[in-house]
């Protein structure tokens, strides 16, 4: 039996298989001169523990508007259950400190209808402030500058908060804003830039990250959450990994996520489920593959919080008769040809690679055994 | 004297349409040498400079489809050479064409005299060197079509080479094509191909490389104790930040950047028998003089 076939049949019956690392993962050689932290925050003081707060309440499905007070409850009851603290203050203290610069890493790529929710963002900074962070130590960041214009967090965010991307939009002409001397060098496809680079606002100036992606199907890593957006969002030149039908994401995605200094400073997970893209995925320029799973996920544990991602957004393609975000089908490959992907969620443009969850574990960023995963349960 | 004379060769003569305000928007630019319709003739045209869709073989954003001149120019570096630029080129021919250090004509739109002033009087402000090209390895030329779109696909990623006639001594690698090694049908892909001669050549082994755009081609000249880097940059839009590095240890502190000025060299490193150093600004052309340590 073809290893893309076995891959499928487990898939398909939910069983845990036994990991096996990949013949045709590319060489990876990562440059920095940092060390990690004595807890490295990623998998933090709670590995394999997920906090999962759902509400009814949270999003009008009708309208797609989040309730900003039940989404400031569930951040608050989830934060004191993570964290065992008595006052939702004392559980922000365990993470944060006043000296701290934080960086919230947000994902505008969904924009209009599924990015990280303004609500969100914005009780994470009142938090944040209220345990004597000053706003101007707060940047709530994405790579372009163009995808942070629409998404327009300001008016949502107290004046003083800063709110940077590396470059100004996707035209691959500003680098100024990446750190030269921290980066992973890998030849994929024999692309001449063969560096990414980590964003300088990570490596020279943050002392804290907090990650807030969203619920969301991706074409070329079957699922884009935690892993995914804290390291294809925090370096340069990342889009080269996946074409032609071809996708290197698998070994990417925890390579760039376990670089340092990233991995010791992004102290918190903050799923943000919402709302969801099932299919077509990182974008949502249609409502037609939203749903609302009205969920937040919340640990410090990426490799978990994604590893659950993988099933809800599997279980949603399921429940719409579509291919598994696991299916490596030649038969489902239609290689680049987007509008066919757009119309139909039984067409794949390049093989997608969920696997990266599970790598990522090797590399020490998390639980991915699912039966080695506490969930703690919670509604609002 | 000489050195007036060496500078005034290396900028091509420009020529417009004669019209009421032609010649004399080339005048009031400070464009010294114009052409003929005479020096017009029996000249090689050239491909319009810049960057073209090609859909299935390159990516808008990333890594678009560049058209440029520099293999021509180093196949036949002694012919003469005519551009016919549409309005808003004229820039990207001068720089190519002076990088080069080649014979060559531009044709331009009136609309791009007084730009193609500013950027001809940096051009010939700059000091004269005479220095060797560098190159990695070398290409037999046969004359064909697909040794010359090997050069050019070659030439587009940096991959520093020399145009010999015969297989020469001074490189470990020789490209002929049609020898079992290289065989022709490989060459009817020639980017598969540049890129086989890339993994040859290890990108560890390169004296040049360049991160941060797909856009920019470099030309060097070195000799035992100096270094000159021309980069013109195709993509029309201008790179912040782009990453330079180079075999061998230099110091050097600035770029002369047309339309900028001066600038100086960012984040620069020198370890493991590399230089590196960053560009603040690179608009159409830049040109970066470096001294080596020994």
């Amino acid at each position: 039996m073809r290893r893309r076939s076995f891959v499928r049949l487990l898939s398909a019956a939910s069983v845990v298989r036994p990991f096996q690392n990949r013949s045709d993962t590319p060489t990876l050689r990562v440059v920095s001169k940092y060390s990690p932290s004595a807890t490295p925050g990623m998998p933090g003081p709670y590995p394999g523990r997920v906090i999962s707060i759902r509400s009814d309440r949270s999003v009008d499905t009708a309208t797609g508007a989040a309730d900003a007070a039940v989404v400031h409850d569930m951040l608050a009851q989830g934060m004191r259950a993570l964290t065992g603290a008595a006052t939702t203050a004392d559980a922000w203290r365990r993470f944060f400190a006043p000296s701290d610069i934080v960086g919230i890493k947000v994902n505008c790529g969904g924009y209009p209808h599924c990015v990280s929710a303004y609500e969100i963002v914005a009780d994470v900074v009142g938090q944040l402030t209220g345990i004597g962070v000053p706003v101007s130590h707060i940047y709530v960041y994405e790579r372009f500058q163009s995808q942070l214009d629409e998404v327009n967090y300001a008016p949502h965010l107290p004046g003083g908060v800063q709110i940077v991307a590396a470059e100004r939009e996707n035209r691959n002409v500003d680098n100024s804003g990446y750190d030269p001397a921290t980066y992973l060098e890998a030849d994929f496809f024999g692309e001449e830039d063969t560096r990414s680079n980590m964003m300088r606002l990570v490596s020279r100036l943050l002392t804290k990250i907090i990650n807030i992606p969203n619920v969301k199907d991706h074409g070329a890593t079957g699922a884009t959450g935690c892993l995914k957006n804290i390291a294809y969002g925090s370096f340069s030149n990342v889009a080269r990994t996946h074409q032609r039908g071809t996708s290197y994401t698998y070994s990417m995605v925890g390579a760039l996520a376990a670089m340092e200094p990233l991995r010791s400073r992004t102290v918190l997970q903050i799923l943000d489920g919402l709302r969801g893209v099932w299919h077509g995925g990182p974008f949502a320029r249609t409502t037609r593959y939203v749903f609302y799973p009205r969920q937040i996920m919340l640990g410090t544990d990426p490799v978990a919080i994604d590893r659950l991602l993988l099933d809800i957004i599997d279980k949603e393609r399921r429940a719409h008769g579509a291919i598994s975000i696991w299916d490596r089908s030649p038969d489902s490959l239609r290689v680049d040809d987007t509008r066919a992907r757009d119309a139909d969620p039984n067409v794949n443009i390049i093989i997608r690679e969920p696997g990266h969850v599970e790598y990522a574990a090797t590399l020490g960023l998390g639980v991915y055994d699912r039966a080695r995963i506490q969930v703690q349960e919670l509604t609002v | 004297m000489t050195t007036l004379l060496v500078l005034a060769l290396s900028l091509p003569c420009v020529y417009v349409a004669p019209s009421a305000d032609g010649a004399a928007s080339l005048a009031a630019a400070g464009i010294t040498r114009v052409c003929t319709e005479a020096d017009l003739a029996k000249r090689e045209p050239l491909a319009t400079p810049g960057t073209a869709p090609r859909p299935g073989l390159a990516s808008p954003t990333r890594a678009p489809w560049v058209v440029a001149n520099g293999w021509r120019f180093l196949r036949q570096p002694r012919a003469k050479y005519v551009y016919d630029l549409p309005v808003g080129k004229a820039l990207l021919a001068l720089a190519e064409a002076f990088a080069y250090e080649v014979d060559a004509a531009l044709k331009i739109d009136p609309a791009d005299a007084r730009s193609l002033g500013e950027m001809w009087k940096v051009l010939a402000a700059l000091p004269s060197v005479d220095l060797p090209v560098v190159s990695d390895f070398a290409v037999v030329d046969d004359g064909s079509a697909a040794t010359g779109e090997v050069m050019n696909l070659l030439a587009r990623r940096n991959l520093l080479f020399e145009v010999v006639q015969a297989a020469s001594p001074r490189h470990r690698l020789n490209i002929r094509i049609g020898t079992p090694e290289y065989p022709r049908e490989e060459a009817a892909d020639p980017s598969a191909f540049a890129l086989k001669i890339r993994r040859q050549l290890t990108d560890d082994q390169r004296t040049l490389r360049v991160y941060g755009s797909e856009v920019v081609i470099c030309r060097l000249t070195a000799a035992a104790n100096r270094a000159r880097l021309h980069l013109i940059n195709y993509g029309g839009r201008e790179i912040e930040g782009l990453r330079i590095r180079l075999r061998g240890a230099y110091t050097g502190s600035d770029a002369r950047v047309a339309g900028v000025g001066v600038l100086a060299l960012q984040d620069r490193v020198v370890t493991g028998g590399t230089t590196e150093f960053s560009l603040p600004r690179l608009t159409t052309y830049a040109v970066i003089d470096l001294q080596s340590v020994r």
